[in-house]
């Protein structure tokens, strides 16, 4: 069974955005509803100053609140780590919106709660999610964290990481690269 | 409903994501109904910018559903950017023109058939024609694809093929052309010292150039970014240095100083391959790296230390010879180009690895034609190479912005608007907006911009790019790559709308005009017999998205029978250029400072550059690109903290931003409404917009009056060496609110 996860190297993301509209694409979402978002942020204080900018998307936890609270186990997690919901489950009574800790899920026009599928359906035929494939920075690797030789498993090997948020216990599926200093 | 968003990394909300149904897609009966169907996959070139990145569109039930990168294409290693799914998309905007249109009043446009159109546009040209010459006969386009409109120019004996580059970067081509006889291009892949000045590749975005400079950053070369802003790219380079806006060219003084009086730089280079180093030495030698940091704002310990690094090194070692930002934007915009040269030539980094080496293209073959017997053509009507107007100006580019006058005056009556959109992306919209009194204005666009709606007598529609085949196109240049590639487009979908190709609209003109045969080939065949030589076919080029030769360019110096052979008068690189002698001038760059500075505080000078998701105006009415600005508050004008609490503005404040237009006599007063970034990562002199906003055309539904646009507050100027517009000698006023 894979146990699929991505790695983001923040420290290279220069923000262009092109992760969501590829997202967009693949799933044929309207052009306000995206899968993933990016956090900007400056430090320091002119001419010192560094920005930062971090793409965030849904972690697929390894426990999710938004499918604890769920009352229809419409959000629901898989075995090889994908977090889903079930549409024809979903009630839309947005608890999970709510519980989500990284504020990832959007609702539709439709009023069921969307969020970054973890390009289920593709990832299985050994395609990459295009949010990944499409950065022309590298930021994402994307892939199954139980073989070895898979780009995301070595680069786990030679890197330090980071969770977003892990202190409330959500044990997410995406990890950060730590960057010293 | 709206999401309220939270952020991990402060409390700064980001904007509220508002979700509707879709713009363009009816996606969930497409999603439903496509689940089995198969997929084609077409290649094509993104026409999000003028890169040309290589592509495969997606095609399920004869709807695009996406687009993948092409890997092996150098431009975009398999790479695409936000722009380029947007404006892929946008083959569904509603916005697109469907039809030919004809001005019927004011914003008024009724439906016109192809062949009345036709007929119409063709009798009114030959009456021009016929009682004012074709010298009053004009083409104003992006560039590229000129082929075709400059045989009807040719056949009809019109020399006014005008380009956008004089709203865009002519300073260099014109600089690098006289010094070096050439363009050539930054060997990112082997440098190890990279100085980036006004040239933001995670902005106006290249993707393969990306992929390069973070490759190179990955191996431990040093990223030196210049901007008065901390670009995209600054973000993650070594060190950005906030120079003053508008002194660019103090600071590659400084670094020549340095150069030369440390002798750092490649002195047998210069003896061997450098013709007027004295002359420009002479000019300079008290333009010490202390007068250079005085005027730009960088210590002169750091401009040292920059050419120090430069020359240990040389020749892996480059000053990026730039594009929009510094060529055509300052007075002093033709010396900076003459500066960058000169700089890269005292490192002796020409045609070596790591430093600058030569584009790569293929040699495309071509259609052999019947010989027509054509006129004798009369001056330009724009004034590019002609002797007492613009001398210097190349002709191949010809000067955009004051089209306009050249109305008013009489010099051009017939005017052609193709690919471009001069009354958004040129100077001064209000001037510009006089050339809808020529006798004939025809736009051919695919959208309603601005220039069709308030300039053109006739729309005629082109297929949108994924709607058409295009001949193959060379994508060297720009950045190194050792070997020619070409990429070309496959019609991805059927043309939605009654729209047709420029080759099939220029023939039925022709036609009508009585040229017979002017035209005698179609697209295909001229593609195909520009492969043939690459012993290529259409379906290899199909086949593969991406064509590569195997002949690398090598590195070396050009020389023929022992002697330097660069295409300049000398074959050398040539620091000075005797052209540029005329009216007193100098041959050699000195200081030139800016035409205007800000005082006061209220007053800042108006700097602009692209965002990563968008480009000039043909990214400004797409549902997906603007929902990102909204998303990120991305159409808001950037100032210093500093400045803006003096002025009480905070983040988000409104405030009004003023210019006076002053322009051949007449003067106005420009005002406009803008939210404000309040921001540490911008020089305290100026404010920056991005560039693809401020649309005014309430046919763009999208990007209608979002943000304001650089060009409001600019006249429309000429550059007298390089005929570049100077939109960033403009200085604006800014007070809070209203
Ligand atoms: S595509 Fe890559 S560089 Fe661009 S915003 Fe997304 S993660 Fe950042
Ligand atoms: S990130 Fe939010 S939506 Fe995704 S699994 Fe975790 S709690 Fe659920
Ligand atoms: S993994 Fe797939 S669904 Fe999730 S953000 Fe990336 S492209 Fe979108």
């Amino acid at each position: 069974m894979a146990h699929y996860a991505m790695l983001i190297d923040a420290a290279r993301c220069t923000g262009c955005a092109a992760c969501r509209v590829a997202c967009q694409l693949q799933w044929q979402l309207p052009p306000e509803v995206f899968f993933n978002r990016l956090e900007f942020r400056e430090h320091g204080q002119y001419p010192d100053v560094r920005q930062e900018i971090v793409p965030v998307q849904c972690m697929h936890c390894d426990n999710p609140p938004c499918a604890t609270v769920c009352p229809t186990k419409a959000t629901y997690k898989r075995a090889d780590g994908l977090v889903l919901i079930d549409h024809d489950k979903c009630i839309g009574c947005k608890y999970c919106v709510v519980a989500c800790p990284y504020d990832v899920r959007q609702v539709n026009d439709r009023g069921i709660p969307e969020k970054c599928r973890f390009c289920a359906g593709f990832i299985e035929k050994g395609e990459q999610p295009p949010c990944a494939s499409t950065c022309m920075n590298d930021v994402r690797v994307f892939g199954d964290l139980d073989d070895p030789n898979s780009a995301i498993s070595k680069k786990m090997k030679t890197v330090q990481v980071y969770q977003l948020a892990a202190e409330k216990g959500t044990k997410p599926r995406v990890f950060y690269v730590k960057r010293g200093g | 409903m709206l999401i309220s968003r939270r952020t991990f990394l402060k409390a700064g909300a980001l904007a509220g994501a508002a979700c509707a149904v879709p713009a363009a897609f009816d996606f969930a009966s497409f999603v439903r109904g496509a689940a089995e169907a198969p997929v084609t996959r077409i290649p094509s070139t993104c026409n999000g910018c003028s890169t040309n990145c290589a592509l495969w569109a997606l095609v399920k039930n004869g709807r695009l559903w996406k687009l993948e990168g092409v890997p092996r294409a150098m431009k975009n290693e398999g790479k695409l950017c936000a722009r380029a799914y947007g404006v892929a998309a946008d083959v569904y905007n509603p916005d697109r023109v469907t039809r030919p249109m004809k001005r019927t009043g004011d914003n008024q446009f009724s439906p016109i058939s192809w062949e009345q159109a036709f007929k119409e546009i063709a009798d009114k040209l030959t009456k021009i024609i016929d009682k004012d010459t074709a010298s009053t006969v004009a083409w104003l386009t992006h560039g590229g694809k000129e082929t075709y409109a400059q045989m009807l120019l040719d056949e009809i004996g019109s020399a006014n093929y005008i380009t956008h580059y004089s709203t865009c970067f002519t300073s260099k081509t014109n600089a690098w052309d006289k010094m070096a006889g050439a363009q050539l291009t930054s060997d990112i892949d082997r440098a190890r010292y990279m100085l980036f000045c006004g040239r933001n590749y995670a902005g106006g975005i290249m993707p393969g150039a990306m992929r390069k400079i973070m490759r190179a950053k990955d191996r431990g070369a040093k990223i030196v970014v210049v901007d008065p802003r901390l670009c995209e790219l600054a973000k993650v380079a070594d060190e950005w240095l906030p120079i003053r806006p508008g002194t660019d060219l103090a600071f590659f003084l400084g670094i020549a100083h340095t150069l030369v009086s440390e002798k750092l730089y490649d002195e047998k280079f210069v003896r061997e391959y450098v013709f007027g180093f004295e002359e420009f030495w002479n000019a300079n030698r008290h333009f010490t790296a202390e007068k250079a940091a005085e005027l730009c704002d960088i210590p002169a310990a750091k401009i040292r230390e920059i050419a120090r690094e430069l020359a240990k090194n040389a020749p892996a070692a480059f000053l990026e010879p730039g594009y929009h930002g510094l060529h055509n934007h300052y007075a002093s915009s033709t010396r900076i180009a003459q500066a960058n040269v000169i700089v890269n030539a005292l490192l002796g980094n020409f045609y070596k690895h790591g430093g600058l080496m030569p584009a790569a293209s293929p040699k495309f073959g071509k259609l052999t034609l019947p010989k027509r017997l054509q006129p004798e053509k009369g001056p330009r009507a724009d004034g590019a190479g002609v002797g007492n107007e613009y001398p210097t100006v190349e002709t191949g580019r010809g000067i955009a912005q004051h089209m306009p006058d050249l109305i008013a005056a009489g010099k051009v009556k017939a005017l052609f608007v193709y690919h471009f959109n001069p009354l958004r992306t040129a100077p001064d919209p209000e001037y510009q907006k006089r050339m809808v009194k020529a006798d004939l204005v025809v736009s051919i666009p695919v959208s309603w911009n601005e220039t069709s709606v308030y300039a053109a007598h006739y729309i005629l529609p082109e297929h949108y790019y994924l709607e058409r085949m295009d001949a193959p196109k060379s994508t060297g240049g720009n950045i190194a790559y050792d070997y020619p590639q070409a990429v070309m487009r496959f019609p991805a979908l059927k043309p939605l709308h009654d729209t047709r190709h420029l080759l099939d609209i220029l023939k039925g003109i022709a036609q009508e005009m009585k040229i017979d045969d002017l035209y005698p080939f179609t697209v295909e065949e001229e593609a195909a017999a520009m492969l043939r030589p690459l012993g290529a076919t259409l379906e290899t080029m199909r086949e593969s998205g991406c064509l590569e030769m195997p002949e690398a360019v090598k590195p070396g110096f050009p020389m023929k029978d022992g002697k330097p052979a660069l295409g300049t008068t000398t074959g050398k690189v040539e620091f000075t250029v005797g052209a540029f002698k005329l009216h007193g001038r100098m041959g050699v760059p000195v200081w030139t400072p800016p035409l205007v500075s800000p005082k006061g505080d209220n007053e800042f000078r108006l700097i602009h550059g692209k965002q990563p998701w968008h480009s000039h105006s043909v990214t400004s009415n797409s549902p997906y690109l603007m929902a990102v600005t909204k998303s990120y508050n991305g159409s808001r004008m950037w100032m210093n903290r500093g400045r803006a609490d003096k002025l009480g503005i905070r983040d988000g404040d409104e405030a009004t931003v003023e210019a006076r237009i002053e322009y051949k006599g007449e003067t106005r007063t420009v005002s406009k409404r803008v939210a404000v970034k309040v921001t540490e990562m911008l020089h305290p002199e100026c404010v920056w917009v991005p560039s693809g906003y401020g649309n005014f055309s309430p046919r763009q539904t999208v990007g209608y009056q979002q943000g304001v646009n650089y060009n409001d507050f600019a006249p429309a100027r000429v550059e007298p060496l390089s005929g570049g517009c100077m939109v960033q000698e403009v200085i604006v006023t800014v007070r809070k609110g209203g």
